[in-house]
């Protein structure tokens, strides 16, 4: 939301609607809450059970994985590169630590797990940035590139059989509870710890992007890199950092991903980056970089989740399900492309 | 080491790579099995089957082979190569049956003899094997949810994608079945879990919360009921919910357990990947493959024989093995 700064603020004074207009288009995330307050009512107008405790949670517990993902997106895309390969970075950290901790060390715990597939992931992500800044190569050649190499030497070395008996450590962690609500009917449903870690993660993003130089650096870097380069930073430390930044994300994710669902499949995760990249743009980044905000991200998330998660509340048949989501991104995308062009 | 040396132990090592190399040697007849991907569970149990064909029949020597990853063009380059070797017969589990259908037809004009598995579609093959109709083993799992629900209620059905066709042939039998039985609804059918069972859970969350009084799951994929076990057993539904479905005894095992699953059915790969290199054995030997045969194997006592999509005919089975709480352990898979 830098880009917010350097734009003259409208004058104040009588709110017209051409004035509420041009606020809004300023104001991107405003518009993703508009949307999410949108879909809200017309699917609680069209079936009550809406509105249940259950049905927010389920949306959390959803968003949690996909807002780790998007939040690596939103840096990457901020700088004005793309990133492909983190959900390969996520099945193959998830994959190999889980494999590695249930044959080699059983008994050991989340925080080091977490710390080891952050490590992982920021591992992968780099190789990422070093090469996009060597090679001098669009960066979504190189994660497209990235992505099957990590992708392949997983199916290939690591193994491809599903792993049903997750560490202990990782199993208890999924299970663990914020909030337990029993509904009048007697079902019973949780609200996961694991959105914390989602939390702490848009927290410290939030922190990197508009707090400290690296962050400033990475929207200049998605402004203009000339300019950025003459104003001294150092594009390589920028590059570096995105992909690492994004790919340690990715690796906690992972995580998250096998110990809410309690089992290991290395087939999991591939294919949804793009609706992770999708969620990023309805949140307000712009695709070419310089702009995007933390808030809006995380609504862009909520927004694509929650059309994802209504649709048989709704009663659209599962053959037109798809089609709906991409009928809403592309509207969506719509409203944002109407923004003034720098 | 002299550049010839070098190029020799590159030769050398991408031919144990070939794996097919060590067969052609002998005079016997050699039966090749490709499978889709190597290391999976699931064809690693098939291998235990080609192999036992190969200790049970010392007139011919069998093998397996399969790419590292489940990709169709790997598993076309594999069988160039066998082609190449001009092997005696190739079984094969296609990952993608028009991908194949080129090297296939290149290998029949060879006078490989051709055999493959679940690939009804496939036009050059001369033996297709499938475990079961499908059909009869959508309205199998219908039966059994029918049975466990009391034969009233509203019950659901889940496919991996809308693009499998076997899954939605499953769900296809099941509903069909289900006209049966006036009292049962089905209600939002075949959800698309795209095989990710975490995409299974949010699904099954979302139709019990839409139908709270739901009492049946059928699933498609064998990771489905994975997930509605899971999403039954958060809820504290596992006395009030049928869950049946595709699944392995290994994977489903702590769900059968608790009972959030109530019941899985499979096809023993063992068994198909014998019975595949017995039927190509049966070619090679000239034998007839007809109607009502016995191939002495559990399933396939009595197969039908039909008229297959090319020149070749397509043998079905009833080879499905039904497992629970009970039984499920004694399958190693």
């Amino acid at each position: 939301m830098t880009d917010l700064t350097s734009t003259a603020t409208a004058p104040a004074g009588k709110p017209s609607a051409a004035g509420i207009w041009h606020w809004l288009l300023r104001h991107p995330p405003v518009f993703t809450l508009i949307m999410i307050v949108l879909v809200c009512l017309v699917v609680g107008m069209i079936n009550p059970d809406f509105w249940q405790v259950a049905n927010l949670f389920d949306i959390l517990r959803a968003s949690t994985v996909r807002g780790l993902f998007a939040l690596g997106v939103l840096v990457v895309l901020a700088s004005g590169g793309i990133d492909v390969s983190f959900t390969a970075i996520a099945a193959f950290v998830m994959y190999s630590i889980t494999m590695l901790v249930t044959n080699w060390m059983p008994d050991m715990s989340m925080p080091v797990i977490l710390l080891l597939a952050a490590a992982g992931g920021a591992g992968f992500g780099a190789l990422n940035g070093l090469l996009v800044h060597s090679l001098r190569a669009p960066s979504l050649i190189v994660t497209i590139g990235t992505q099957y190499v990590i992708r392949s030497f997983l199916l290939t070395f690591v193994g491809t059989a599903l792993f049903m008996n997750i560490p202990v450590s990782m199993e208890s962690f999924g299970k663990m509870a914020l909030f337990t609500h029993h509904s009048a009917s007697g079902t019973i449903s949780v609200l996961p710890a694991s959105v914390l870690v989602l939390l702490v993660a848009a927290v410290a993003t939030w922190w990197i992007l508009q707090r400290t130089l690296i962050g400033r650096g990475v929207y200049a870097v998605g402004g203009s890199p000339g300019i950025a380069e003459r104003l001294g930073y150092n594009l390589r430390v920028v590059h570096v950092f995105v992909f690492a930044y994004a790919g340690l994300l990715a690796g906690i994710a992972g995580i998250m991903h096998v110990s809410s669902n309690r089992l290991a499949n290395p087939f999991d995760l591939a294919g949804t980056e793009l609706e992770i990249i999708a969620a990023v743009v309805l949140g307000g980044a712009r695709i070419t970089g310089g702009s995007g905000s933390v808030i809006g991200t995380m609504l862009g998330v909520v927004l694509i989740t929650l059309v994802s998660n209504v649709l048989i509340l709704v009663g659209i048949p599962s053959t037109w399900q798809l089609a709906i989501v991409g009928v809403f991104i592309v509207m969506a995308g719509t409203v944002f492309s109407l923004r003034p062009r720098r | 080491m002299t550049i010839i040396r070098k190029l020799a132990a590159c030769a050398v090592a991408l031919g144990a790579l070939g794996t097919a190399t060590a067969v052609i040697a002998e005079d016997k007849p050699t039966i090749v099995t490709v499978v889709k991907v190597t290391g999976e569970n699931w064809f690693t149990r098939m291998e235990e089957g080609v192999v036992a064909y190969g200790k049970d029949n010392a007139s011919v020597t069998t093998s397996q082979v399969g790419p590292a990853k489940a990709d169709a063009a790997q598993q076309a380059r594999l069988i160039e190569d066998l082609v190449a070797k001009k092997v005696s017969a190739i079984a094969v589990v296609p990952m993608d049956a028009s991908a194949l259908e080129g090297v296939l037809k290149r290998a029949g004009q060879r006078g490989i003899k051709v055999i493959t598995h679940e690939a009804d579609s496939m036009k050059n093959t001369m033996v297709d094997i499938e475990a079961f109709d499908n059909k009869v083993f959508g309205a199998r799992f219908n039966e059994k949810i029918a049975e466990c629900m009391g034969k009233s209620g509203k019950w659901t059905s889940f496919v991996g994608s809308l693009g499998s066709l076997t899954h939605v042939q499953w769900a296809d039998g099941g509903s069909e079945n289900a006209q049966k039985y006036p009292e049962m609804e089905l209600v939002s059918e075949k959800n698309e879990s795209f095989n990710d069972a975490n995409k299974a859970y949010e699904k099954a969350r979302e139709i019990l919360r839409k139908y709270p009084d739901i009492k049946g799951f059928q699933g498609g994929s064998a990771v489905d009921v994975i997930g509605i076990g899971r999403a039954v057993e958060e809820a504290g539904l596992q006395d009030k919910t049928c869950v049946f479905g595709i699944g392995l005894p290994k994977d489903t095992g702590s769900y059968l357990e608790s009972g959030a699953v109530d019941g899985i059915s499979f096809w023993d790969p063992k068994d198909a990947g014998f019975v595949m290199n017995k039927v190509a054995d049966m070619v090679l030997k000239g034998e007839e493959i007809k109607d009502g045969i016995d191939l002495g194997v559990p399933g396939y006592e009595k197969v039908t024989v039909k008229k297959g999509a090319g020149e070749g005919v397509i043998l079905v089975g009833q080879a499905w093995v039904d497992v629970n709480k009970s039984n499920y352990s004694r399958y190693p898979f």
